[in-house]
């Protein structure tokens, strides 16, 4: 029982989690065999004959997490009672083994994405101004005028903010994300950040879904300002028709120019302001 | 001290930006004038007008930066409007192709 409200739990919280039915696993379902070899597995075994363990373990696949409930009573230090149905305290430790579970998933998630390995060496265009240092990729990256950028790859994009945007945000101490599975419009706000001096939108470059965010940058926030262009991007979307969103977005070398237009009037506008408190 | 940003010279898309109307309305009946829009905006879009009924106006409409809405999550009563998104970038499009044309 206790194995079971575990996994609906689960479920509940991320809906991305999909169930696995011993019986029709066993049963050779297919669409589960291929199922299996392409994600991490969570087996919950409710007692001694540990059937859903033995039914992975025939697949000669390595679970992600297994957890054996019997083990989690002596964890949590509660008692095992002979009643079928599920007590309050049964309930609650259902409640801890699954927010168990998600901690570590969200940690390995996190950690697959701060490997940087499945990212490119990038070329960029750069600029030095003053202690600043700008850099914009010369190729696979789009931007908008609001200094945010797409990057497609077939029919999904990432998302995120230029060195620009990060320079001027400075330290960037929070990010709010979209909701996953919400629609974005091609400049519609999608997610904010917030830095030690202001609190900035992504003005989305592209038209699509939001599939998924970067976990990573709840905790590691300053990815944004470190690698803005890898490690620090924003949100992935399922593109809707990136030709169309291409007709008000800017190449690399046409938003390094723009950029270093707006750079360099930014300057003008400071050094008289500066000059004005001097006289 | 004022921000002059020439807003004659200045351009989005290559559109020039007094012809896009992207900025923010203030709602009168729900603004309680906490100015809170105008401390967040640093493109000096907004003003403040002590002596005047509406103490807060839109001073430099065109300093507004073209689908920018962040100052609107600064507004607790919740008081500023822009215009449609969809509007705004279907007319920066067609200014861009009719510019082709010339």
């Amino acid at each position: 029982m206790i194995a079971r409200s575990v996994a609906l739990k689960l479920i509940e919280k991320c809906p991305e989690i999909q169930l696995i039915c011993p019986v029709l696993l066993n049963n050779g379902d297919e669409k589960y065999e291929k199922f299996i070899k392409s994600t991490k597995i969570i087996v919950i075994d409710g007692c001694m004959t540990r059937c859903a363990t033995k039914l992975v373990e025939k697949r000669e696949k390595k679970p992600f997490k297994r957890i054996f409930i019997p083990d989690m009573f002596k964890k949590y230090g509660i008692k095992l009672t002979k009643k079928l149905l599920l007590n309050e305290e049964n309930e609650n430790l259902a409640v801890q083994i699954m927010e168990e579970i998600i901690k570590e998933l969200e940690e390995v998630e996190v950690k697959e994405i701060l490997k940087s390995s499945k990212f490119e060496t990038l070329e960029f265009f750069e600029i030095a101004v003053d202690k600043y240092h700008f850099k914009v990729p010369k190729e696979g990256y789009y931007f908008n005028e609001n200094d945010c950028w797409i990057k497609p790859e077939g029919k999904t994009a990432l998302l995120g903010i230029s060195d620009y945007l990060q320079n001027v945000a400075a330290d960037i101490l929070f990010v709010e994300f979209p909701e996953i599975g919400s629609e974005i419009e091609q400049f519609d706000d999608a997610g904010s950040f917030e830095s030690s001096k202001t609190v900035l939108q992504l003005i989305s470059p592209g038209t699509g879904k939001t599939i998924r965010v970067n976990k990573a940058l709840e905790n590691n926030p300053e990815l944004m300002n470190q690698d803005p262009y890898q490690r620090g991007w924003f949100i992935e979307i399922e593109l809707k028709d990136f030709i169309e969103d291409g007709e008000l977005l800017m190449k690399g070398l046409g938003y390094f120019e723009y950029m270093k237009e707006k750079i360099m009037k930014e300057k003008n506008i400071f050094e008289h302001i500066e000059s004005e408190k001097n006289v | 001290m004022s921000k002059n940003y020439e807003a004659e010279k200045q351009t989005f898309m290559g559109v020039p930006r007094k012809i896009i109307p992207w900025w923010p309305t203030i709602d009168y009946d729900k603004c309680n004038f906490c100015m809170e829009c105008d401390k967040f905006c640093p493109h000096n879009v907004y003003a403040k007008f002590d002596d005047e009924k509406h103490q807060l106006k839109v001073k430099n409409p065109y300093n507004c930066v073209v689908f920018c809405r962040a100052c609107a999550k600064t507004c607790a009563p919740d008081a500023l409007g822009f215009p449609q998104k969809s509007e705004i970038s279907n007319l920066i499009k067609k200014l861009r192709y009719e510019s082709l044309g010339d």
